[in-house]
């Protein structure tokens, strides 16, 4: 069971999906991770790897095959406000304003309209959009789309908040700065955050620790430890290193699953 | 966008959007014009546009013709409204639960091809010329795409919303519902009203033609019974301008609903 101080302890986990043809595809080897509170972990591989089905079934949106997935030493059963999410696709609500998307989750656990109006602009405030409370999502950029999710998944003070390809779709300034405002927010309010990217310069400015999983089927290969300062200087040697090891052994598992793509296509 | 310079705009807008629709009534007469120069129709088969104009501006003036149209459009909106009630819950139920969808979808795709027109028979047998008669035609007419908008509407939402939702504390089936698919289903849900007041609309004036004692359809075969061309042109230029007004106001309401999506 799940170890003192660690906030997620996944035992065994393991997906299989059957296609509408009746086969059965393994998108997770059985899995066993920790990850410890105020932890910020990322998950890193390439397609398939299966990081973003670990954190379908960490979020509850997805039932594992196998395995056992504790936070703080209860299974998970289902969804939870207690389990953030930040999206690739922002997943705003379009039919609601940027201040009724953050105050969404604080309605739903009940915070009265004063205090949940309060508590969305301050952390509009925080993500720089204080002045974009009143604006529908389709007016702002994508970058500012995602500030707003980062904002709503914050705003609920989950004690979890799963991160899936959030800077994925932006471009490599905004993504920068996000970045870095993302970090300012999980230092201020550390939270367990399980960060998955397809980028590993992005894993090493931001998390503690990083899984590197391989593609089919999906399994960690290595676990590391970023032993960095914040704030993290990409150009530094320390950080060269980390990438060049990183890359080391996810270039090992591309070479193979290319291969196995050439075996399908043939 | 919602920028000062577009507001200022917005009833340059408005004039530019009806301009089509002017030149278009202009070609319409002009060929009318045409057509009756070169053909030289009897008055009583095609008259000249101003002798419609003036037979408008008579039933105008009595109000015969305010009181067609108040009797095609209660049939229409008590209809409308009928088949809104039933195929809106009927179309999400059918959205959200695929199993539910496998069993009525067979029925209604059997029945949705027979045009509402069909049913104008049947509904003359069971109801006579009476007002349900017309009601229950255009229910038929109505009823179908609302629903089928209202199951796309649900069945397009993309799942991100809904698991969203989800881990933002919808935990349940009915917060759920209420705070995502229905507000995410909405715009589709009103193009289907939009796209079955227009069906209703032309389902009426057929059934009119056929079994009523009043409204537009019946302006329109009244007219032909006693050889008046100019009343049946009439009655055809009310609804034609009254269909493009509706389904105007009808894009109006879609475009202030639909958060930018349209």
């Amino acid at each position: 069971m799940g170890a003192a101080g660690s906030a997620i302890a996944v035992h065994g986990i393991a997906k299989v999906f059957r296609t509408e043809g009746g086969e059965t595809v393994e998108a997770l080897r059985p899995t066993t991770l920790e990850v410890g509170a105020g932890e910020f972990v990322s998950l890193v591989g390439p397609s398939g790897c299966g990081k973003s089905t670990l954190l379908n079934i960490l979020a509850g949106l997805l039932a594992p095959s196998a395995g056992e997935a504790l936070v703080d030493g209860k299974p998970i059963s289902g969804p939870d406000i207690d389990r953030g999410m930040v999206f690739q696709s922002y997943a705003l609500f379009p039919w609601l304003d940027v201040l009724g998307n953050v105050e969404f989750g604080l309605e739903r656990k009940g915070v009265a309209r004063a205090e949940r109006r309060a508590i969305a602009l301050d952390y509009l405030r925080s993500v720089g959009l204080k002045d974009f409370a009143a604006k529908q999502a389709h007016e702002l950029s994508g970058g500012m789309k995602q500030r707003v999710a980062i904002a709503r998944a914050f705003a609920t003070d989950p004690s979890i908040i799963l991160m899936d390809e959030p800077f994925g779709a932006l471009d490599a300034l905004t993504r920068r700065a996000l970045q870095k405002q993302l970090l300012a927010i999980w230092q201020e309010h550390r939270k367990t955050v399980v960060f998955v990217t397809h980028s590993v310069p992005e894993a090493i400015a931001l998390s503690d620790r990083i899984v590197i999983m391989t593609a089919r089927p999906g399994e960690i290969k290595s676990i590391r430890a970023v032993d960095l300062a914040h704030p993290r200087d990409s150009t530094t040697d320390s950080f060269r290193d980390y990438e060049r090891a990183i890359y080391a052994d996810l270039d090992a598992e591309l070479v193979k699953s290319f291969a196995l793509e050439g075996q399908l296509a043939d | 966008m919602s920028t000062p310079h577009s507001e200022r705009a917005s009833g340059l807008e408005v004039l530019g959007r009806l301009l089509p629709f002017v030149y278009a009534a202009i070609f319409i007469v002009a060929v009318w014009l045409a057509v009756v120069a070169i053909f030289k129709p009897h008055e009583s088969l095609l008259p000249q546009p101003w002798a419609v104009a003036r037979h408008l501006g008579e039933l105008i003036a009595s109000g015969e013709l305010f009181r067609h149209i108040g009797a095609s459009l209660t049939r229409v909106l008590s209809a409308w409204c009928l088949a809104a009630v039933i195929a809106i819950p009927l179309g999400l139920a059918m959205g959200r639960i695929p199993r539910f969808e496998h069993l009525v979808d067979p029925v209604v795709e059997l029945i949705r091809p027979i045009s509402p027109l069909a049913w104008i028979p049947l509904a003359i047998l069971w109801f006579g010329i009476g007002e349900f008669g017309k009601i229950f035609v255009v229910l038929v007419g109505t009823f179908f795409p609302t629903l089928i908008s209202t199951v796309a509407g649900v069945k397009r939402i993309d799942p991100v919303l809904i698991h969203a939702g989800q881990v933002l504390g919808c935990n349940d089936r009915t917060s759920l519902f209420h705070k995502v698919v229905l507000p995410a289903a909405l715009p589709n849900i009103i193009t289907g009203l939009r796209i079955s007041f227009g069906t209703g609309w032309a389902a009426i004036i057929a059934a009119e033609l056929v079994a009523a004692r009043s409204g537009l359809g019946y302006l329109i075969s009244n007219g032909m019974e006693i050889l008046r061309a100019d009343k049946v042109l009439v009655g055809m230029v009310v609804i034609g301008v009254l269909g493009v007004a509706f389904d105007a106001l009808f894009r109006f309401i879609h475009r202030r609903i639909s958060w930018g999506a349209v």
